[in-house]
Parts: structure tokens; sequence; C-alpha cells
């Protein structure tokens, strides 16, 4: 049954094995200027704020060629899971359905049961090395870039993200190979369900699009209980700051990131008064033309006892995420891979 | 002799129409059985049923002795070949040769490799390019060369053309008389069984008409014509299956054990076509005329 499963799998393999051949060839001949680039830098054995301005220099050094790569290949680490749900798992039992060898196949000496488990086991162990290598060969080339990060460089610009922001969590670690998992058998069981390859497909794409986009918005931040600081506004390094009414008499400001803690995963924030509370009027102290805008207003806002109260999740938290989402998506695919199992072995038409 | 299909009160329902009701058959082995019928009767219902691909809605059915379909001996013992002849269209034909021998412990290899050669099949031919006939070709090598006890072919000759489907049925009373495997063989034409069956089943509108070796069908039923007379009035031990009338003639095909004395008939025998033709105008007549009048 293995060399059947292999045979019919071949076309597939060869475009996994094409797509890691190009990540190979494009990291092997571009990853040891990157690296040289990082150690010319000064990074290595920086001290103090120095740090982040070489770092800001280094990313700001690497210029549009690698901000397209780094954006492409996560591209593609993102999208492998669902190509893989849509041409590895939507069609592997559709397909025989629909060209009837559904019933050559299962009248040889051998179980459904069994030709289903060596049918998973091969396409599901192949879509998640498959995902996996590719995710670990562009984490290897990106290193310098994430340790820049990590200086706290990056004031904006495609490699300015973070290891918690939805494209790097979602391509780096552990989580592309729940994915890859996941939507293998969510193509092989929404095409045991439908038994037609093309709207197996259809369904197959558009759930797992939605989890990608319900997790990490509405799921992934609540794994574990959020943590609070409450900072002073002026230790803010990058905000977000609008004012409007009547002579600037009201502001909303966010932190774009922690003071300090620039890896951290900053869910939420808000601007309190002395007692805690929300505030969104600006002190008339603050209104007067001296220091409505400029450097000058945060600090009257803190001389007026306005604070930020952050929320968010430190950066100490990425693998217990990692583990956990990946974890999530590793049960839903046992799950699926179940009820896959159920399907073919009920004898209906 | 043993059963290879044995069935009591067999039943299908896709949704809310039944594909197959009441069917209670006991199938000898050793025989070459050609299940005739029109189509939607439910032929391929019952094979399906008897492969394994679907389980029933009632009643219980054994195929060899054994649940169809449970377990990988219950499969190496039966050689299913599902309508259409289906092959996987990009794998070649020595794929196809190389799969059966991967997933049936029984395969005949040197069968196999005889029957290429006999076939004249390109070994390096992608399946999706072959003939309809080359087609129903190698999926029976793949049924016959696994060493089945029972071949189920589910309309193997429906795509082919006359000379490919002598050509099928010639093969495949070869390979029934070397292996001595039982067969059950479905067609909509009863010119394709009429040579190569010897037990028939006929089954229309769902439900088997009759089942028996053809021999015994066709000394059993005779065709009678005479002057024209209520078929009601025939001896209890004739069953009329078909009736026709003229102004004044009239031609029955009845069922008896018995010979027909009333020297007014002029008694002739019947052959495998009357027979069928007889069963499936009889279903017509009665069935189709209450559901007629069930749907006013």
């Amino acid at each position: 049954m293995t060399w059947l499963a292999w045979r019919q799998f071949r076309m597939q393999a060869v475009v996994a094995a094409a797509t890691l051949a190009v990540f190979a060839v494009v990291f092997a001949a571009t990853g040891p200027h990157l690296a040289s680039l990082y150690a010319a830098s000064g990074l290595s054995g920086c001290r103090g704020g120095r740090c982040q301005h070489l770092a800001n220099n280094f990313l700001g050094q690497l210029g549009g060629t690698y901000g397209v790569l780094w954006t492409l290949a996560v591209a593609i680490i993102l999208l492998a899971p669902a190509v893989i749900g849509l041409f590895w798992g939507a069609p592997l039992i559709a397909r025989e359905r629909e060209t009837g060898t559904a019933a050559l196949a299962w009248n040889q000496s051998i179980t459904r049961t069994r030709w289903l488990a060596v049918k998973l086991t091969v396409g599901g162990l192949g879509a998640m090395a498959l995902t996996e290598v590719l995710s670990v060969m562009q984490a290897w080339w990106a290193a310098p870039i994430g340790r820049a990060l990590g200086y706290g460089g990056g004031a904006a610009g495609t490699l300015s993200q973070g290891r918690f922001s939805a494209l790097v969590f979602a391509s780096h670690g552990i989580t592309p190979l729940g994915y890859a998992a996941f939507a293998f058998t969510l193509g092989v069981t929404a095409g045991a369900l439908i038994r037609r390859t093309l709207p197996a497909m259809a369904v197959t794409l558009a759930i797992f699009a939605a989890l990608q986009i319900v997790v990490p918005l509405w799921v992934r931040p609540h794994f574990f209980p959020a943590r609070q600081a409450v900072v002073s506004v002026a230790s803010l390094q990058e905000i977000s700051l609008t004012q409007g009414g009547l002579d600037g008499s009201s502001f909303t400001l966010h932190a774009m990131n922690i003071p300090g803690q620039p890896a951290d995963w900053l869910l939420s924030s808000g601007s309190v008064n002395a007692a805690g509370q929300l505030v969104s009027t600006t002190p008339a102290a603050c209104t007067a033309p001296s220091t409505e805008d400029g450097p000058n207003f945060l600090p009257c806002l803190a001389s007026h006892g306005i604070r930020e109260t952050i929320t968010y999740q430190p950066a100490s938290r990425f693998w217990a995420f990692q583990w956990t989402e990946t974890a999530i998506y590793l049960v839903l695919a046992l799950a699926l891979a179940g009820s896959c199992f159920r399907q073919v072995s009920r004898r209906r038409t | 002799m043993t059963a290879v299909i044995e069935s009591e009160g067999l039943g299908k329902r896709y949704r809310r129409l039944w594909a197959l009701t009441e069917c209670t058959l006991s199938v000898p082995a050793g025989r070459v059985v050609g299940l005739v019928g029109p189509n939607g009767a439910g032929k391929t219902t019952l094979l399906s049923l008897a492969s394994g691909m679907l389980a029933p809605t009632t009643g219980t059915i054994e195929v060899l002795g054994g649940r169809p379909g449970a377990g990988p001996g219950q499969l190496a013992r039966v050689g299913y070949l599902a309508q259409n002849a289906p092959v996987y269209a990009e794998l070649s034909v020595s794929d196809h040769l190389k799969l059966g021998a991967r997933l049936n412990p029984g395969w005949d290899a040197a069968l196999a490799a005889d029957r290429m050669k006999h076939l004249d099949l390109d070994p390096g031919r992608k399946a999706g390019t072959l003939s309809g006939g080359q087609r129903a070709q190698l999926a029976l090598t793949l049924a016959v060369a696994k060493r089945p006890e029972l071949l189920l072919l589910d309309e193997p000759v429906a795509s082919l053309d006359p000379l490919a489907r002598r050509e099928f049925l010639q093969d495949l009373m070869e390979a029934v008389a070397e292996q001595q495997v039982s067969v059950v063989l479905s067609s909509h034409l009863i010119s394709d069984l009429e040579r190569v069956c010897d037990y028939l089943i006929v089954l229309v509108g769902s439900r088997v008409r009759v089942a028996g070796p053809v021999e015994e069908l066709l000394a059993s039923h005779h065709l009678l014509s005479g002057p024209r007379r209520d078929p009601a009035t025939l001896p209890a031990g004739q069953q009329v299956i078909s009736a026709s009338h003229t102004d004044v003639q009239t031609t029955l095909l009845v069922r008896t054990a018995g010979p027909v004395l009333d020297p007014a008939w002029t008694v002739s025998g019947v052959t495998m076509e009357d027979l069928v033709l007889a069963y499936m105008s009889q279903a017509g007549l009665g069935r189709g005329r209450r559901h007629l009048e069930a749907q006013r």
C-alpha cells in the first residue's frame, strides 16, 4: 500500500521538492551576505542605548531586496498549508470517488482503514515536513534580522515585525507544522464528505482562511491571561496620538510598544488618570499652544497625572504560545482524521 | 454445493427510493450467473452489496460465507469489477499490475503477464489513453489475477463495441474455465449473457423476478399459442408470465412443472430472450400500473 500511496503522491512530491530547492538556492545565495552585514554592523557585543541605533542602521542598510525576499518567503510559508490542503488533501478521497477508482482501490485485498491510514500518513507527514523545513530555512536565513529586532531596531517597515506579529508567529517556530497537518486533514475530510474535488477545495480554503483570520485576532490573545503594566506617558517611545475637539480638548493615545520591552506582544493600551479611569479629555493646561503639540504634550499629560495602561503578553511566553497554537491545530487534525476513517468505512455509494 | 451469494430479505434504500427490495437469493458455486434487468433495476446495487461497497438497509447478505468487504481475507476472495471499469488514468498499465501485486497476497503474476501479452497492451501506456475495451480488459486482469473465488462484474461489456464485447466474454470464459471461479455478471442486454451464463437472475423494478439454472428455467417455461381465451381458465399448475392477445389468438408464456396437455395450444420452447422479456413486461404490467394509479 505504501508503494501505491507514494506512486500517487509523486507529482505532489516533485512540486514540494522544487519549492524546497528554490528556497535553498535563494537563501544559500543571499544568507552569507546578510550574515556578513550583521557582523559588520557592530551589533554583536554592543551595549546599552547604542544597540538600538546600530540595529536601526543595520535594518535600514538591508534595503528593499531583503525586505521583498523576507515577505515572499513568509508568504510562501503561510500559503503552503492552504495549498497542501487544496491540492493534496481535498482530492485524496474526492478524486477517487469522482473517477470511480475508489471501487478499484477498495476491492484489493486491503481494508479501507489501512488504505486511508497509509494515505494519511504519507500525505500528512509530507505536509508537515515540507512546511516545517521551509520555515526553518527561512528562520535560519532571517536570524540576523530577528536579532536586530531584539535590540529594538526597526521603527517601521516590513522587517520591523516582532515575533508575535501575525505574520511572523504563523511562519516561524512550530506553528507551520500544525497548520499543515490541519489543512491537509481538513481537505481530506471535506473531500470524503462532499465527494467532489472542486467544491471540497473551496470548502477547505474557506474554512482554513477563516481560521487564519479568527485565531490570531480573537483566540490567540487569550491563550494565557494577559499582563497589565502602567507606565508614564512621558516614557513612551512609539505612539499613535490623535488630538481632536475644539482647541484640542480631547486626545487618544496608544502605545505602539512597551518602553524597554520591545519584544512583548502589546494587545491594547489606553490613557488613565490618577484614579485609574480611562481618560480622553485633555487637561486644560495642556491645550495651550506651547504644550499642545510637539515634544511638550506628553510631559504635560504626565505632569497632570495621566499615565498609560498597557495590556500585553510577555515575550518570554513566545514558545508557550507556539506550543498551544500548534497543539490546538494538531488536535483538530486528529479529530478530522478520525472523521475521515468514519466516512470511509461507511458503506454508501 | 455451497452458495456463493446467500441473501435473505435484502434491501437497499437511497434516501426515499428503494433500489433493491426483498431480495432472497441463493446462488450456487461454480456457476456463471447472468444478472439481467433494465437500467435502474438494481443490478449495480446488488453487486455493490455483494462486494461490500454498500451496506444493506434491510436483510442480510453473505458472500462465500462471510460478510462482504469484512477484512482483507474476505476482500481477497472476491474480485469486483465496478461499472465503467475504473482505472487510474495517470498510472501506466504496468503500474496497475504492480498495484495488484502489492495489494493482493494471492496475486498471480504469471497469469497477469500472460493476459497482458495476449491482449497486446503496452505496459508503459497510461491507463487514461486506453480504449474502453482495453480499460475493461485491464480492470478485469486486476480482478482475475488476485485469484478470487468469486468474480463480480458490473456491466463489464456495456462500453464495448460488438467485436470487443465478444472478445471480452470469450476471454472471460477462458479465465473462468482455467481457474474454476464463480462469476456473477450483470448486463441489460440478454444477448451478452446468452452465450456465457448457466444461471440467470432477472431483476426488474428493484425486485428479483426469477432466478435459477438456465436449463431448468428453459425447461419449465413454455410458449403457448391458440384460439383466443382468458388466461384465468388455465389449470392451477400453470403460471402465466406474460400474455398477448389479438382478435382471434392468444399467446401465453407460462411456467409449469408438468407438461402442457391441452390440445388447443400449440406448445413451443422458449429462448432466454423470450423468458427475460416476459418477466420484464410482467413487471411493467403489474407494478407499473399500480404506480400510475397511485400517482393519480
